[in-house]
């Protein structure tokens, strides 16, 4: 009778231990298969990745004061380099000059940077030809009035910005008033910027920023970097005056 | 199960991971686009806004094809909801604070005046996508998922079967 009962219960643990067994094999296999799927999906992502990684542009910007499509404000051998590409109706452009340009002119003036201005024309297959008019205005007291004057008409035309809704709102007589206001003689100027006199200016200037692989507006280059650092225009701003401060 | 729940979870399956899947394509190969957009959001600090500009689709591609696929589904459904709360918020977050920008859903993105009137649709997209991926979840297993080949329930003997019974 026990070596009945001693047989039975040793029958009883033998099927016990095959169970747990086979279930040890099924949760390693669980767990095997399961690894493999998240392995095989992070081989995926890793791929991905690589894939944009490769299809990324860094600007290649022509260095600061080498550009013949811009205007420069402070010494040549400063330390430091800044480049701003911007386009007349872009409103982060408008936010980021009127945040920068106080500091930008005094960093200047001292002697601690170079910067250059490029406009280009971004925003006129989305909004009209303001971009264009505003750029080549720009680039006709560039050449007829000199840098001084064009800085100071790009300063006007930014604290005037129309919006992207109404880019018509500026004028070509409101343009003829800031470049008189700049320093610019209407005799000399009107006409061109009636005109468009240097549309083919703007055409080269945008063709230059595409080829740099500019993305989009404003690009600030620092040093030859692309200058980012910054949740918003504001930060961003803020950080580019204390990097050169 | 019930049989249509279980193919309305099917269906809620395919359309949530392959609107992923064209989402997440369209990004892969235009990463600058897609790191602008995530800034657009002025919401991430610089460095992690371009790590998730380059990250996220990528991850997008992939919670599609396991949707897609049925491949640890539930876990991708549960991924899903959670990007698609994520996105919700932040279009959410832009619209309070006057921002105007391209949601950058499918590529594109960045400044773009006159978006905000897109912004309720968008919002109602991503919420029906959201409740499409929770049901999925809360489904377990839905018809034609790979997962049923993978994680078969291989039948254990019962306790204090007879010898001989097993096979």
């Amino acid at each position: 009778m026990s070596s009945n009962n001693s047989k039975a219960s040793a029958r009883a643990q033998k099927v016990a231990d095959e169970r747990a067994a086979q279930a040890r094999r099924e949760t390693r296999r669980r767990i095997l298969t399961i690894v493999g799927v998240v392995a095989a999906m992070a081989l995926i992502v890793g791929g991905a990745i690589t894939v944009s990684l490769l299809n990324k542009k860094d600007v290649k910007a022509a260095p600061a004061g080498s550009s013949e499509y811009g205007v420069t404000i402070g010494d040549a051998d400063a330390p430091h380099t800044v480049i701003i590409y911007e386009d007349f109706l872009c409103p982060y452009c408008g936010a980021l000059e009127a945040e920068t340009r106080d500091d930008l002119e005094r960093l200047a003036a001292d002697g601690k940077v170079l910067v250059e201005y490029r406009p280009f024309d971004l925003l006129s297959p989305s909004f009209g030809d303001y971009p264009i008019r505003a750029a080549s205005a720009f680039a006709l007291l560039l050449e007829e009035s000199g840098p001084e004057v064009a800085k100071k008409f790009h300063d006007l035309l930014f604290e005037n910005q129309p919006s992207e809704q109404d880019p018509d709102s500026v004028s070509d007589d409101d343009l003829v008033a800031f470049a008189v206001e700049a320093g610019a003689e209407e005799a000399v100027v009107r006409e061109g910027i009636e005109g468009v006199s240097h549309r083919d200016w703007v055409e080269a200037a945008t063709a230059e920023a595409k080829d740099a692989d500019v993305q989009g507006t404003p690009t600030v280059i620092l040093d030859g970097e692309v200058f980012e650092d910054g949740r918003t225009v504001q930060d961003v701003a803020d950080n580019l005056v204390k990097a050169l401060d | 199960m019930n049989r249509t729940l279980a193919w309305v979870g099917l269906l809620a399956r395919l359309v949530t991971g392959g609107v992923w899947i064209v989402a997440g394509a369209l990004k892969i190969t235009e990463p600058d686009a897609s790191i602008a957009a995530v800034r657009a959001y002025q919401l991430l600090p610089s460095s992690l806004a371009e790590a998730v500009g380059l990250a996220l689709p990528a991850v997008e591609v992939v919670i599609g094809l396991a949707l897609v696929l049925g491949v640890l589904a539930r876990g991708a459904a549960v991924l899903s909801a959670v990007l698609f709360l994520a996105f919700v918020i932040g279009i959410a977050s832009v619209w309070a604070r006057g921002i105007e920008i391209d949601c950058g859903c499918f590529g594109g993105g960045g400044a773009d005046p006159g978006a905000s009137s897109a912004y309720p649709w968008e919002i109602a997209r991503d919420v029906a996508l959201l409740a499409a991926s929770v049901l999925v979840a809360a489904l377990r297993r839905t018809p034609l998922a790979l997962d049923s080949l993978l994680f078969v329930r291989r039948p254990v003997p019962a306790a204090g079967a007879p010898e001989g019974a097993e096979n």
